[in-house]
């Protein structure tokens, strides 16, 4: 089944997450599926670093949600605990650098 | 319908422990994990490993798996026999993890499918619930921006609380600058909300489709440029592609593989915009004629050249 009335299709427009958007607790919860305890955990770890004060005040970056939801896959799929989880982050950050490093030298 | 063997796909033997169908299970579990592994299949493989855990972790789902007995064969024809199911009672939950389900294999379907649904009666009101798609576009698109129909198959639930899988087209406006890795929001275009509730929202994470001649690395972009001995050698001017149009390049005298010019600001468009790396590679010419092995063998009297002696010490 096709949502598509044609001859009338409406162009969508989002905005870029990463660039213009900025996440707070909820959003960030919604967007990934994810309780918000476990976020705290999360914040607690290091895997996510938001600005502000107080969990009322936060706002995360549009970076953030790639990273939670990379954090939620492992975190069930692997049953990975947190500090683990935060762990795993790090060394995959450091691979893509190194990876696009590689590239950069025309090796990758 | 082909038969699964999920026995086979996690490699323990029928008569293996929980223990040990969960420690085969976690070990190619992080083996496949797409996220970590490279391979190209592991998306697929850690689907079937997921599907293969799901049944065989759970001792009522095992139970019922294992009554089909052992004589199916991975891919041979199947259909469960009537009330093959008939005596067990399944716990359900724990299905759709992933917050949409719909990801597994028909057999896993008919076996097990009829009991992950429903069941899952929320608030009257409630946002729908987001949605992630990744969608493919060209380099292109990322520096003129473009407009590109996306299909996406959503699970949705019908009027009797059952998840059915529709598809949607959606027209979408790329903007200009986006960059791989990147997601889009698109506000209102997730999971429909319950009673009043508002929609939820769609992201689309960006990926760029391969191109013969130019990878992308976050904004900046990378091609390979061929040069002929003496281009590289005795500099030359050569018309080099760029995603937007093809420029003249000056190469300077002395130029080695592996050398890189850049183009500032010729990369994905944004601010700042990032930088296009032309990468030299030098390029031999085939000693296929006579006059080509002539050339060589003046050159080869002409200059004194020592290609592996700096190597040495």
């Amino acid at each position: 089944m096709t949502i598509l009335n044609q001859g009338k299709v409406t162009l969508i427009h989002g905005s870029v997450v990463e660039e213009d958007v900025q996440l707070t607790l909820r959003e960030l919860c919604q967007a990934c599926s994810a309780e918000q305890e476990l976020v705290l955990v999360w914040v607690v770890e290091g895997v996510l670093e938001p600005v502000g004060e107080s969990p009322p005040d936060w706002r995360f970056s549009g970076d953030s949600l790639r990273r939670a939801r990379l954090a939620l896959r492992l975190s069930r799929d692997l049953e990975i605990n947190p500090s683990g989880v935060a762990l795993a982050l790090d060394l995959l950050d450091e691979i893509a650098v190194l990876r696009a490093r590689l590239q950069r030298l025309g090796v990758g | 319908m082909k038969f699964k063997d999920y026995y086979e796909t996690l490699g323990v033997p029928r008569g293996a422990t929980q223990d040990e169908v969960k420690h085969a299970y976690r070990k190619l579990a992080r083996k496949y994990h797409p996220d970590v592994s490279k391979d190209p299949d592991a998306e697929a493989r850690f689907k079937e490993l997921g599907e293969a855990y799901a049944v065989l972790k759970d001792p009522e789902k095992r139970a019922a798996y294992d009554q089909m007995g052992s004589q199916w064969k991975t891919g041979q024809d199947f259909q469960p026999p009537p009330g093959w199911d008939a005596g067990f009672e399944f716990s359900g939950g724990d299905f759709g993890a992933a917050g949409l389900g719909g990801d597994h294999s028909d057999f896993f379907e008919a076996l097990f499918g009829r009991q992950a649904r429903g069941g899952q009666r929320a608030q009257m009101h409630a946002q729908g619930q987001d949605h992630h798609a990744k969608v493919l576009i060209d380099l292109a698109d990322a520096y003129h921006g473009a407009r590109r129909s996306v299909s996406l198959r959503m699970p949705m639930l019908d009027a009797q609380g059952r998840v059915t899988m529709q598809d949607r087209t959606l027209d979408v406006s790329i903007p200009k600058g986006v960059r791989a890795g990147q997601h889009l929001r698109l506000a209102g275009q997730g999971g429909p909300g319950l009673g009043e509730g508002p929609a939820g929202d769609l992201y689309l994470e960006i990926a760029f489709n391969p191109h013969a001649q130019f990878r992308a690395d976050g904004r900046d972009v990378y091609l390979d440029l061929p040069l002929a001995p003496w281009e590289a050698a005795l500099g030359a001017s050569v018309a080099a592609p760029t995603p937007e149009g093809p420029v003249q390049l000056t190469i300077p005298p002395g130029s080695v593989a592996g050398r890189q010019l850049r183009l500032k600001g010729r990369g994905i468009p944004g601010s700042p915009p990032g930088d296009l790396y032309v990468v030299l590679t030098i390029a031999l010419p085939p000693a296929d004629s006579e006059s080509a092995r002539d050339a060589y063998r003046t050159k080869a009297k002409a200059v004194d050249f020592k290609p592996r002696a700096q190597g040495k010490g």
